[in-house]
């Protein structure tokens, strides 16, 4: 008996775990987060390296100002860059966890509509 | 609940959550790649988009030209949803063992309120550093098996960031392996922060 129990909680786990939510907000904050540092830390990098006299600093990273206006290659750049970072990160964390959500909730209205229909409810 | 029956849902479940991540990650990268060639479209100039053009050796057909946005929307989300598959397959290979502590549940749940999702930091590290070290491996071989790695510049400029990479068969094992330890480390981050403001939430 205990034993079907357990099987039957294992069981009713997966599911709960198939259809767990992510949390949209945490998931913003947290990809934020680290698209801000690493946008800050690829700037940071190359100004520590530097590059020869003759040549400037990070030209191609720098070419995302064509995207991020005001961003370039210098320590005000990579707090500049470190803001954009986060804004980014916070949009791809928001759009991966709102389309996960969406997902779940469309296919779990779809399955419980269709067992409704064919008689399981 | 057998165990041969227990690994049919779990397994069901993964295929499921697999194709919505591709989707999620597909709509993302279309979206990305599109956006990024209308923007520099629209800014105009000289040489329009002269380095993002490059992106035509891995995907053929796409160009800085409003036909060629239209086709980084196809490749783009392509692209995406084969990331977003590798990525979600990595990161649910641990998961029959510790499915106990991946969820969070309100105080005041009921049984039909779903739980939130807490993010292993290791499991996601073997996702996305997995993903990350084979996109290195496939685009660098892919320069040198089509014989342009000595003109690769721009590529090897990745060796700025990743020590002792180049474009070559044994720079792009190097160039891998710190990637797969840089991104070991930022899924720790990531999940970190995410479980850390999952949980505030949730108690508040």
């Amino acid at each position: 008996m205990t034993n079907r129990r357990a099987e039957l909680d294992r069981g009713d786990l997966i599911v709960r775990a198939a259809f767990a939510r992510l949390d949209v907000v945490a998931l913003a904050v947290a990809v934020g987060c680290v698209w801000a540092l690493g946008l800050w830390a690829a700037t940071a990098i190359l100004l520590v390296k530097g590059a020869p006299p003759d040549m400037g600093v990070g030209n191609h990273l720098a070419l995302l100002g064509h995207f991020l206006p005001g961003y370039t290659v210098s320590w005000p750049g990579s707090v500049l860059g470190l803001l954009y970072g986060f804004l980014i990160g916070v949009v791809i964390g928001t759009v991966v966890g709102a389309v996960w959500n969406l997902a779940h909730h469309i296919y779990l209205v779809l399955m419980v509509t269709r067992n409704y229909f064919a008689g399981d409810l | 609940m057998p165990v041969k029956r227990e690994l049919q849902l779990l397994n069901a479940a993964i295929r499921t959550n697999t194709k919505i991540m591709a989707v999620a990650f597909g709509l993302l990268g279309g979206a990305i790649l599109w956006l990024s060639t209308v923007v520099l479209l629209i800014r105009g100039g000289e040489h329009v988009g002269a380095h993002l053009s490059l992106l035509s050796i891995f995907f053929p057909g796409y160009s800085v030209t409003w036909t060629g946005a239209w086709m980084g929307l196809v490749w783009g989300f392509v692209f995406g949803a084969l990331s977003g598959t590798i990525l979600y397959w990595g990161y649910a290979q641990t998961l029959r063992e510790h499915l106990t502590t991946r969820l969070l549940d309100a105080p005041a749940a009921t049984p039909l309120t779903p739980p939130t999702f807490l993010i292993s930091g290791n499991a996601l590290g073997v996702g996305l550093g997995g993903l990350m070290a084979l996109q290195l491996l496939l685009t660098t071989n892919w320069l040198v098996v089509r014989g342009t790695a000595a003109y690769s510049s721009n590529a090897a400029l990745l060796s700025h960031y990743l020590p002792g990479y180049t474009v070559s068969f044994s720079g792009s094992v190097i160039g891998a392996i710190e990637l797969f330890a840089v991104s070991f480390i930022v899924s720790h981050v990531l999940a970190a922060s995410y479980n850390f403001v999952a949980r505030v939430r949730m108690r508040a």
